[in-house]
């Protein structure tokens, strides 16, 4: 499958204009705003995740929304049940996701493409299917009552939502920063030579099944970060952060925004999370319409929101060099 | 009671069945899996509602069903397979990703997000007598659909020469090709035949099940891992597959509740582990 | 380097593919094998590169038994092969496409924090291995943006770039115009001087102007043996070839 080209210079323009947009809301928006933004910053590092393995190892996951609740149940059951504190109990989500991502990756990540979407929406949807009858996790009650860590030493008093908000948004620039670092490594590139052509990659001698696990488990990892940062945020975990829709718009996520470019991902989540939001306010059968939209989208835009930020830049250059 | 679970696994196996082979068809043909298998599914178990619901005769239901899913199939082949054809696998799959959202709301849209239920027509709503143990006739009578569908296959398959052209596109596609056999013909009509099976698989369980919108992905992880475990593309293992995973899934939740789930993630990773082609490769 | 490919037998079920074939090698120098179509080539090349394993039979690289090991394993010893069908990485350069194949043998292919296109050491090989097969002129070229014969050359630098000791080459010169023939000859001549080469072909001109030895294949048994004169002479090969030549 194809991801956008390697275009450094329009990611990083791209991430700042996102960035700038972000703090500025956050300053002078109102408690919702402040909501929302937290919000989409969480499911911009989901989404971050899945163009990961998507562009690097040719890897789309159906499932991945297990580790979000890997992570968020993790989380609560860490600062709950251990009093851990809740910064730390995320640095332990990072080490579990890796763990987790090792064993199953170890299994699927050499199938091909087709068959890798099957099997994790299966894992997905059976994992699913624990958390809600497991009693230990509260069932389909969830488990409520995890706050966030405790900053007060800054004298900042971090269940302010502009604070929480800025949290996440460190969160999100620090995995961003890791994940073009990645993208640009030679790790990185060799796993977006194996999403070209798998098969060469193992013929000259690379170690197709090592690097795609490695990715995999960092890209597990990330989601259980923001699987952790979610149940802070909203101080509770039901089992329906693991439903398949969860995945699913995810995947939808990172094809609006285009896949392989990182920033594209965090563009595609807030596309669309607002458009779900808006629509969920206006219509009830708007899932017929992101639907359809999404069907449009893999039709005729391939290079997705950021393809169309290329063709500005592009006609942009053209004409400042006339 | 044994006799009973066995039965039960047996029905659920045949329900499996009926759409792991259209999906597997399907793959084998055109290297895609239509991850909208389970909206067809669903579809096919609220048409036959309508049906039912308006002419009271379930039999009506059980012929109109699966011939409208068909058609439903025919047409989003028309309208979108044939055009994306030779494009990216991946892509087209994401295709029929979209067609779930599709679908959901349209369900929702048409008949509302309550679940219903059909009842089972006179003659098969009595239970009889199997070895002193009374089991309910209809559920014979998803046994009895799900094997005279796989006799029909196999007739089609073996000794019909539509039978032996699609036997050929999915052994050796290349080959298919080029003596023509590969046609849009064949891929038309194993897609919508394929469909057609999901929707018969819908109504013949609705009246076990009932019709709700979220039966579209329950049914459809189970039938993925059936394709996944039997081997894509092969039709004895879709019914290996199912007879598997059907009899594990049953027998796991009886016996040892809180395993069944695992034990199926178990059999699901033995085989990528041991033979990631699939129990029957082509 | 040495290999040697001992007793080898493949059967798919009732036919018999390759039976008892034997090469051996120990020096460098530029094998060919040829035969009539269905004479079992690309099986054979097949199990020398790891794709396929045969059922009876041993082959030992380097005085190492190599029958376990995959394609992977076996190219990071030093056997890289080329393809019939060129599989290239599409989407990148040829200057990106042989440094993900110059990467390959570091341990900087496990790096994940610094830049690969900084990389000066994979660059400088990278723009090495372009001058050698006549590529660097197109170094930022897209792969799927060359033309078919340039694409050609390609798919033999990415096997080049991996430093190996034996190149397996499948009918490298596949599909292409006399003219690109000629150019593809040349320089896999040039490259017969640093490394071994395995080559299987169709194009009996090809294996007469490049192979020291050549071995004949016919319905999977090794025909004759013997350099270009001997086999061009023999009347044996001529008839297994008669109405294909």
């Amino acid at each position: 499958m194809k991801a956008v080209n390697y275009n450094i210079k329009l990611r990083t323009q791209l991430m700042v204009s996102l960035s700038i947009i972000a703090i500025v809301s956050n300053i002078f928006g109102g408690y919702f705003t402040r909501f929302f933004i937290a919000e989409v910053a969480i499911l911009s590092i989901f989404a971050m995740s899945l163009d990961f393995i998507a562009s690097r190892g040719g890897m789309v996951s159906l499932g991945h929304a297990m580790f979000l609740g890997i992570g968020a149940y993790a989380t609560a059951i860490l600062t709950l049940n251990y009093g851990i504190n809740p910064f730390i109990a995320t640095l332990y989500t990072i080490l579990i996701g890796i763990i987790i991502g090792l064993i199953i990756g170890y299994f699927i990540v050499l199938l091909d493409g087709i068959f890798f979407i099957m099997v994790t929406l299966a894992l997905g949807e059976m994992f699913h299917a624990w958390v809600f009858t497991s009693e230990f996790l509260g069932g389909s009650d969830g488990i409520s009552g995890i706050t966030r860590p405790d900053i007060s030493f800054l004298n900042i008093d971090i269940n302010n939502p502009l604070i929480f908000s800025f949290y996440v948004l460190i969160w999100l620039i620090i995995i961003f920063l890791f994940l073009t670092k990645f993208t640009d490594s030679p790790l990185g590139r060799s796993l977006d030579a194996i999403r070209q052509n798998s098969s060469r990659v193992s013929s000259i001698g690379g170690y197709a099944k090592i690097y795609k696990t490695i990715a995999f488990s960092i890209s597990a990892a990330i989601a259980c970060i923001a699987g952790s940062l979610y149940v802070q945020l909203n101080g509770f975990i039901s089992p329906e952060l693991t439903h398949w829709t969860v995945s699913g718009e995810g995947l939808i996520m990172i094809i609006v925004g285009g896949i392989g470019s990182v920033s594209g991902a965090i563009l595609g989540a807030t596309v669309v999370h607002i458009v779900q939001h808006e629509l969920s306010n206006i219509i009830n059968w708007w899932m017929l319409v992101i639907g359809f939209g999404f069907i449009l989208i893999v039709l005729f835009m391939r290079d997705g929101l950021w393809g169309l930020l290329e063709n500005l830049q592009r006609q942009i250059n053209i004409r400042e060099k006339k | 009671m044994f006799i009973v679970q066995f039965l039960n696994a047996l029905q659920f196996s045949m329900t499996l069945f009926l759409l792991a082979v259209g999906l597997t068809i399907i793959f084998g043909l055109m290297k895609i899996v239509n991850l909208a298998h389970g909206s067809l599914y669903m579809i096919g178990a609220y048409i036959g509602l309508s049906v039912w619901s308006y002419s009271d005769s379930f039999w009506l239901a059980l012929v109109f069903s699966p011939v409208l899913t068909a058609l439903i199939g025919a047409l989003l082949y028309y309208i979108l397979f044939k055009h994306i054809q030779n494009t990216d696998p991946m892509r087209q799959v994401l295709l029929t990703f979209g067609l779930i959202y599709i679908s959901l709301d349209s369900v929702r849209l048409l008949w509302g997000t309550m679940s219903h239920s059909i009842s089972a027509p006179e003659i098969l709503s009595n239970s009889i007598l199997i070895i002193n143990e009374p089991y309910p006739m209809y559920r014979l009578f998803v046994i009895f659909i799900g094997i005279m569908v796989l006799i029909s296959l196999f007739i089609i398959l073996e000794k019909t020469k539509i039978g032996a052209k699609i036997r050929a596109s999915v052994d050796d596609p290349e080959t298919a090709q080029l003596l023509k056999i590969n046609t849009n013909k064949i891929l038309f009509y194993t897609f919508a035949l394929g469909c057609g099976l999901a929707g018969l698989a819908g109504i013949t369980v609705a009246p076990i099940l009932g019709v709700e919108p979220g039966m579209d992905m329950e049914v459809l992880v189970l039938t993925l891992i059936v394709v996944v475990v039997g081997g894509p593309g092969s039709l004895k293992g879709a019914l290996v597959g199912a007879l598997l995973i059907g009899f594990v899934d049953n027998f796991g939740k009886v016996y040892i509740p809180e395993m069944a789930q695992i034990i199926i993630y178990a059999v699901m990773a033995l085989t990528l582990l041991f033979k990631p082609d699939g129990l029957y490769n082509r | 380097m040495s290999l040697y490919i001992k007793n080898i037998k493949k059967s798919f079920g009732a036919i018999t593919v390759l039976d008892d074939v034997n090469i051996e090698s120990n020096k460098m120098e530029c094998i060919g094998i040829i035969g009539p179509n269905g004479a079992g080539k690309s099986t054979l090349f097949k199990i020398i590169s790891g794709n396929l394993k045969q059922d009876t039979g041993n082959i030992t690289f380097n005085d190492m038994l190599i029958n376990k090991l995959d394609n992977e394993k076996r190219a990071r010893l030093g056997i890289a092969q080329s393809f019939q069908k060129n599989s290239l990485f599409p989407e990148m350069t040829v200057k990106e496409s042989l440094m993900i194949s110059c990467s390959q043998r570091y341990k900087i292919s496990f790096n994940f924090f610094t830049s690969l296109v900084k990389n000066k050491v994979i660059n400088k090989e990278a723009i090495a291995v372009a001058t050698d097969i006549g590529l660097k002129k197109y170094l930022n070229i897209k792969s799927d943006e060359l033309s078919y014969g340039l694409q050609r050359q390609l798919e033999l630098g990415i096997a080049i770039a991996c430093n190996p000791e034996l190149l397996l080459l499948d009918e490298p010169t596949a599909g292409m115009s006399p003219a690109e023939t000629k150019e593809i000859i040349k320089l896999i001549k040039r490259l017969s001087n640093k490394y071994s080469i395995i080559i299987v072909e169709h194009d009996m001109e090809v294996i007469y102007n490049l192979a020291d030895r050549i071995y004949v294949l016919d319905r999977g048994v090794i025909i004759f043996e013997g350099n270009p004169i001997e086999v061009k002479n023999s009347k044996l090969v001529q008839n297994t070839y008669l109405g294909i030549q």
